[in-house]
């Protein structure tokens, strides 16, 4: 009980998390800013930027739902640091599992947007409605692809666990390079997903100040900001579980591949953010229905295929 | 309870977030402001950012004398601010009103409408110099209020100590004299 306890608030569960998160924030920031010939931020700036706006005053506007207002920061933490509880990272198993467990992280994923986009409508400013209906929009673009790219991997494993999939893959390694146009898809969708450019216009900063978070202050917006870092690692993980499960049986050993798999997407996440412009909101759709859902589909249709190869 | 204090006042030197407005500058001020946050000059080494929205600015940096306006707006922007903030004022017109003070249609400083802290003369203001201010402020957030205020009394000493006035005014009759002349050789040649 208490080892659980450990496991889920401490490592490699909540406290883990959210420090790998502000690590992989500093990480983009750097990368971001080397691109562009500049020095960067020193390591401790996203620790800085969290605790300074701990200190902050909370400003609620008067005509938003204060009760909402207040709540959905710490709900969608909650939803992000329960989702990754079913992800493995420190040894082969992940801290809790069960047969469908990838699907439940799915829709925790989904209570983050969603959160987001109610924080945007309860907030009755005008930047944040727009940017919330934006955020609404955009989910309903990548969400399939993004899906439809997460499930075609457990066609193949028969299991609908994210622990029983890396074993699965442990097993058959060569079964992964079948699922190579799945994490081409999962990548660009997974972008969308985290809201970062090229996908970034629910909080296009030069349109619509910060979209969401324009009435957010102080303890509330540290959460929030935290809530978004912790997405950050949540994605690299899920991906790098699912489409990239080098394992070895060294628990240690297995820690140091996960750190070095999440690091190595998120070079690709800054990449994508820092040499691409920003999409218009008719452009992500267009883009996540005709190009991305469509290798999704046939991606899917493939794994059903070679399934029923191997049941032969 | 200190140490969460000290922790605060830490990261709150360390992470200034700044939000610019014009309330009626020429726009030289506004060149350099935007030049200063530019990659050459990469303030995100000491932890600033420019952001849209004032609910998450921790410092307004405010350029222009303050028209009639937008003295309203500029006055709504701090209140949309939440505590600790600060304000500098950037150029020679937001100081004192500059070359615009007295029209119809100008109040003056940007103190004459918000509290400021920090003054950044100069027409237009260099971006160094802006950096330098944000600094300044910055090594003053934690400091007891007894201190900051023996910190501006004895700066106000040593400036009272150098006759910086007499010494401008010297100058400004020099330059007098001197531009009689150069008319002068103008009109002969």
């Amino acid at each position: 009980m208490v080892l659980k306890l450990v496991k889920i608030l401490i490592f490699p569960g909540f406290s883990f998390l959210a420090i790998y998160g502000m690590f992989l924030e500093y990480l983009d920031r750097k990368i971001y800013a080397r691109i562009q010939n500049r020095m960067g931020p020193p390591w401790y700036q996203p620790l800085a930027d969290f605790l300074k706006l701990l200190g902050k005053e909370i400003i609620i506007p008067a005509d938003s739902n204060k009760k909402m207002f207040k709540i959905l920061p710490i709900v969608s933490l909650a939803a992000v640091a329960s989702a990754f509880v079913y992800i493995p990272v420190f040894g082969n198993t992940s801290s809790a599992f069960f047969e469908g467990d990838l699907i439940i992280v799915l829709y925790l994923m989904t209570i983050t947007t969603i959160c987001m986009f109610l924080a945007g409508w309860y907030s009755r400013g005008v930047y944040a409605t727009i940017g919330s209906v934006r955020t609404l929009t955009q989910m309903f673009a990548y969400e399939v692809p993004l899906f439809m790219a997460l499930l075609a991997p457990a066609l193949i494993a028969k299991t609908w666990s994210i622990t029983g999939m890396t074993a699965f893959y442990e097993e058959h390694p060569r079964y992964i390079l079948i699922n190579i146009p799945a994490l081409f898809v999962a990548l660009i969708s997974g972008q969308g997903k985290l809201e970062r450019a090229p996908f970034d216009s629910p909080e296009a900063e030069t349109e619509i100040v910060s979209g969401v978070f324009v009435e957010y202050s102080g303890r509330l917006l540290a959460f929030f900001k935290l809530s978004v870092d912790c997405e950050l690692v949540l994605v690299a993980s899920l991906i790098s579980a699912i489409f990239l499960p080098i394992m070895t049986d060294i628990a240690v050993l297995d820690f140091v591949i996960y750190l070095l798999k999440t690091i190595g997407i998120l070079i690709i996440f800054s990449l994508m953010r820092s040499i691409m412009a920003r999409f218009r909101i008719d452009q992500v759709v267009k883009i996540c229905w005709r190009y991305l859902t469509p290798i999704a589909t046939v991606q899917i249709i493939i794994n059903l295929l070679i399934r029923g190869l191997l049941t032969l | 309870m200190k140490l969460l204090e000290k922790a605060i006042n830490w990261a709150t030197r360390k992470s200034p977030w700044i939000i610019h407005y014009n309330s009626g500058s020429c726009n030289g001020c506004d060149i350099e402001t935007i030049d200063a946050l530019t990659p050459r000059f990469d303030l995100e080494r000491i932890g600033i950012i420019q952001q849209g929205s004032p609910r998450h600015a921790d410092i307004l940096i405010c350029t222009g004398a303050v028209t009639i306006q937008t003295r309203d707006r500029l006055k709504q922007i701090y209140d949309q601010m939440p505590e600790p903030k600060y304000v500098i004022a950037v150029g020679t017109c937001a100081c004192s009103g500059g070359i615009f003070d007295g029209c119809y249609c100008v109040m003056g400083g940007v103190d004459s409408v918000i509290p400021v802290d920090v003054y950044v003369p100069g027409c237009a203001v260099r971006p160094e110099a802006i950096i330098s201010a944000v600094q300044k402020l910055l090594d003053t957030i934690g400091e007891s209020k007894k201190k900051r205020d023996s910190n501006a009394k004895s700066l106000a000493d040593s400036m009272n100590n150098n006759n910086l006035t007499r010494g401008m005014k010297n100058n400004t009759e020099n330059n007098a004299e001197n531009n009689g002349q150069d008319g002068g050789d103008l009109c002969a040649s």
